[in-house]
């Protein structure tokens, strides 16, 4: 069947039926659960085919149906370098991600729609250094840019990830982490709000151990952050303090997108489409946008 | 013909000047149509932008619903069928009455665009208020139950051709929320209709939707209802929903010890209160 | 006649007909007996566009402040789009493709602002990903208008951005001339064909015609009651964001989407399923910014919980956002969602008050 688009920058959108707004089935190959609340659903195509042709930029979301339950936007939380599947991290928070929680096996299929959304300027970013500021299940779109700049780990210069979550138990993809802690390239600094007893690292929200422990230098560096809102602003917050300027600060917004199209106005915010202008937005970009949210 | 515009600018501007209130609900003119609009009035400069005439139609006890008039003092107009709703919402805990400065009118009716007497003021059982602090107008008393002229048109016909109206009425409802968002029963905070998990409402906008919204709604209110027709007027299809409440009135009138809604402070009676006359011998 | 083409439809000589209003009659009967036509049919007191097999079902004329948009045509208030199939050897999902609106048809009684508002959606509807829902509807129908003779109540489109006079929204323009003539005259191809196919009186080879509709919107121009400065309006609009004002022409708002739903430019949309056991259907169905839930997430957070917030973002995303993204503005003055709102409250009053182009209601018009 055809697809009907016209001027968009990349050609990769699965669509094979005329209707925008119907999915392509995929099938769970894997549910990995990461923290009591946190699943991640490895996905495939059906039709194999698909898998192949699919492919995706880091940043980028796609809808995910639980056909008759509902449609709900999760970011891509694996990078397209990494062949043969791709990776939702889904949190139970709602009504629909309750069901998908509670009624999604192994084997189940589901529709996609994807991928939508503009994606990580991975062209700015090369010859950088790379903090990541991650928090809960703020990893999700974060952990497809790291590792795409791991499997091209040549175009880019010190990596730094800071990772924290509530409690221990709520450290997301804790396998990939230690396989990160292991990589001598990147560097690693995780840390959880409450002591625990068997943690011996760091101890403190996000924003705090990024002034105390981190202290990034400015110089040549960009940030990339994702996290609940309230870790965000204060991250942001924090970043300005130690002089970041509002173009080398990234982040990927949160807000409520319902046909990835631009169509059904719901992420409307000023003249802007989140899910179309982005959900990956610099805060010099935030900054142009109406203070609603 | 009533008018109390200038009766109630009067006891607007004193009840600010006295700091007896924040906020006066009443009507006002658009300046470009003769159709009037609710004015919450919070300040005193603004109390001569009040009216009151028989084009006064809307029943303002609709905006005590809301957050942001809930925790203030508040000075109120309200007509016959506007009172009987407000008491109603206080016999069911809805409002404090000492935040309240009540203005009752002895209504006379209000008009319709063309200028003829609305329906339900023809049909009125109550133009009184029947709560207040004040009254404006000659109280004429309660009147006689009158069965509605559709109803009973209705009722004559067989249930075949009933489903054929309905069928159309139905059909034509966009689900636009005015009826429940301008009824003043309709209070609660987050209405079983606008669930998220409740797909028989909620989803999308078809017929057997409405069908379930609407009758849902209708038997909400049964035993409640003032027929005051905020719904009737919102709805922007026109679709007569007096006939689905005013049908239940009746059955309820003459099966329920004449009873109806918000005459009778802290009596909420029909389904709400069990008596020996009941028609049937258990609880429902 | 030859249509002589110019870009500037003012000047172009466009091909025109002059009838009576028997002779109208004869054109729109000629038109439904010959094509799947949709045509303003009285409903419970007011007009909805529906399919009619016959002029007496109908009344193109209808009146305007009765009259609901013929958005439901273009974008109905639910829409099957999607079925699903579950069974042992998984799940299949299908189109939906009986769609009973894609067909060839012609509109009658289409009121101008009407025709403009889907001008103005096909912006959203065709820019990036194209609806070819939307699309193939538009594609299809042919839109055969009448010219309003005077401005309703609550009527401002001479005060927005697009030509009312000339506008090329319509494929067929229906003129009634203050004379009594009736002047016919097409403003497309499309047009031009019907017009040929069905001649519907005497061609207008001396171009008189001109004059007389000229003359005619000269009358309709003057009946205005409501007017304003958009230029400036639309200024003020862009940096009104914090404006207070939006909490003060908003504060007997009760939320309760109608003017969304019954306006003609209005797009929002929610998708939604439902399902019995192993089956099941997709819809998409109308929404609107006013509701208290468009902004809520999973988890509770809601931007735009707060009443004026909602307005603010209705009225600035009409009047300033989407001019902004798209060029155009986001309405067309019709005024319906005046005539239908519960409490009368009128968009051309509360973006006069914010931009403060106006001191009091009262001062708006005489």
């Amino acid at each position: 069947m055809n697809t009907k688009q016209i001027t968009k920058q990349h050609d990769f959108t699965i669509h094979d039926m005329e209707q925008l707004l119907i999915p392509t089935l995929c099938k769970i190959d894997r549910i990995i659960q990461e923290t009591p609340d946190i699943r991640t659903y490895r996905l495939k195509f059906k039709e194999e085919s698909l898998m192949e042709r699919f492919t995706w930029l880091p940043g980028q979301f796609v809808e995910f149906s639980l056909l008759g339950s509902g449609e709900c936007t999760f970011c891509i939380a694996s990078s397209a370098t990494r062949k043969g599947y791709f990776d939702c991290s889904i949190k139970r928070a709602g009504v629909v991600t309750g069901d998908i929680h509670r009624d999604l096996d192994e084997g189940e299929e589901i529709g996609i729609r994807g991928p939508y959304g503009n994606w990580f300027p991975l062209e700015e970013l090369k010859g950088k250094n790379l903090l990541f500021v991650g928090g809960g299940i703020g990893l999700a779109p974060l952990r497809s840019l790291i590792q795409y700049a791991i499997d091209n780990r040549n175009d880019y210069a010190d990596f730094t990830i800071l990772y924290g979550a509530r409690t221990s138990a709520d450290l997301c993809y804790k396998d990939e982490i230690k396989e990160w802690q292991d990589n001598k390239t990147l560097k690693v600094i995780l840390t959880i709000d409450k002591p625990e007893d068997t943690w011996t690292t760091n101890v403190g929200v996000v924003p705090k151990i990024l002034e105390e422990v981190v202290k990034p230098a400015i110089e040549n560096t960009k940030v990339i952050t994702c996290g609940p809102p309230i870790m965000i602003k204060y991250t942001i917050l924090s970043l300005k303090k130690l002089g970041f300027a509002d173009q080398d600060i990234i982040t990927t917004l949160e807000m409520k997108m319902q046909c990835g199209l631009g169509k059904c106005g719901r992420c409307n915010i000023g003249s802007t489409y989140v899910c179309k202008d982005g959900p990956v937005f610099t805060n010099e970009q935030l900054q142009g946008l109406p203070d609603e949210f | 013909m009533m008018d109390y515009t200038n009766q109630i600018q009067d006891i607007a501007g004193k009840l600010f000047s006295e700091g007896k209130i924040d906020v006066f609900i009443g009507y006002r003119n658009t300046g470009f149509d003769t159709n009037q609009v609710p004015a919450l009035i919070t300040h005193y400069k603004d109390v001569d932008q009040l009216v009151f005439n028989e084009k006064s139609d809307f029943n303002l006890t609709n905006y005590l619903k809301y957050e942001h008039t809930r925790n203030k003092r508040i000075g109120l107009v309200v007509k016959g069928c506007d009172s009987r709703a407000l008491n109603l919402m206080l016999t069911e805990n809805q409002i404090n009455r000492d935040r309240l400065y009540i203005v009752g009118i002895a209504c006379e009716g209000v008009v319709n665009e063309l200028g003829g007497k609305a329906q339900n003021c023809l049909e009125c059982i109550m133009p009184d208020a029947v709560v207040f602090d004040e009254l404006l107008g000659n109280p004429t008393g309660k009147r006689e139950y009158k069965i509605n002229t559709d109803v009973s048109e209705l009722t004559g016909k067989s249930l075949i051709e009933r489903g054929i109206l309905f069928e159309e009425v139905f059909e034509n409802c966009i689900r636009c929320n005015a009826c429940r968002h301008s009824c003043p029963l309709c209070y609660c905070a987050k209405c079983c209709i606008d669930q998220e998990t409740s797909t028989l409402y909620h989803g999308a906008n078809t017929t057997s939707g409405a069908f379930h919204a609407l009758m849902t709604w209708s038997l909400h209110l049964a035993g409640r209802c003032v027929d005051c027709r905020n719904c009737e007027k919102a709805c922007p299809s026109h679709l007569p929903l007096h006939l689905l409440h005013k049908q239940n009135e009746q059955v309820i009138y003459e099966n329920f010890q004449q009873h109806l809604a918000g005459m009778i402070r802290d009596d909420r009676g029909a389904f709400y209160k069990y008596s020996l006359s009941d028609p049937d011998d258990f609880i429902m | 006649m030859i249509l002589s083409c110019n870009e500037n439809l003012n000047e172009m000589n466009l091909i025109t007909y002059i009838t009576d209003p028997a002779g109208l009659q004869k054109f729109y009967e000629a038109v439904i007996s010959t094509h799947a036509t949709f045509a303003p049919v009285e409903t419970f007191g007011k007009f909805d566009y529906k399919p009619v097999t016959s002029l007496s079902e109908c009344d193109p004329g209808s009146p305007v402040p009765l009259t609901r948009s013929m958005k439901p045509l273009f974008f109905p208030k639910s829409a099957k789009i999607m079925k699903y199939v579950t069974t042992s050897e998984g799940t299949a999902v299908s189109d939906t493709v009986d769609d009973p609106l894609a067909g060839k048809r012609v509109i009658l009684g289409v009121k101008h602002c009407d025709a403009r508002a889907l001008q103005v959606l096909d912006h959203v509807y065709k820019w990036d990903y194209l609806d070819t829902d939307y699309e193939k509807r538009r594609e299809n129908t042919l839109l055969v208008s009448v010219r309003c003779d005077e401005a309703a109540r609550h009527c401002f489109c001479t005060s927005l951005d697009w030509d009312v006079e000339h506008t090329d929204a319509v494929d067929v323009a229906v003129i009634k001339g203050l004379d009594g003539k009736v002047y016919i005259q097409a403003r497309s191809e499309k047009g031009t064909l019907l017009l040929e196919q069905h001649p519907p009186g005497e061609d207008d080879t001396s171009g008189s015609s001109a004059e007389e509709i000229r003359k005619q919107y000269a009358s309709f121009a003057g009946s205005f009651r409501l007017s304003m400065d958009y230029k400036t309006v639309s200024a003020k609009m862009k940096n009104s964001f914090d404006s207070p004002a939006f909490e003060e022409a908003s504060s007997n708002c009760i939320s309760c989407n109608t003017c969304a739903f019954v306006c003609p430019t209005c797009h929002c949309f929610k998708i939604s399923d439902e399902k019995i056991r192993d089956e099941g259907v997709r819809y998409k169905s109308y929404d609107s910014c006013n509701n208290v839930y468009f902004t809520l997430m999973a988890g509770g957070h809601n931007p735009r919980l707060v009443k004026y917030r909602r307005w603010r973002q209705r009225a600035m995303h009409k009047f300033s956002y989407y001019k902004e993204r798209f060029g155009v503005n986001l309405c067309v003055g019709c005024g319906k969602c005046t005539v239908s709102c519960p409490v009368n409250i009128s968009i051309f009053e509360m973006v006069n008050q914010v931009a403060d182009t106006i001191v009091t209601a009262s001062q708006s018009c005489e």
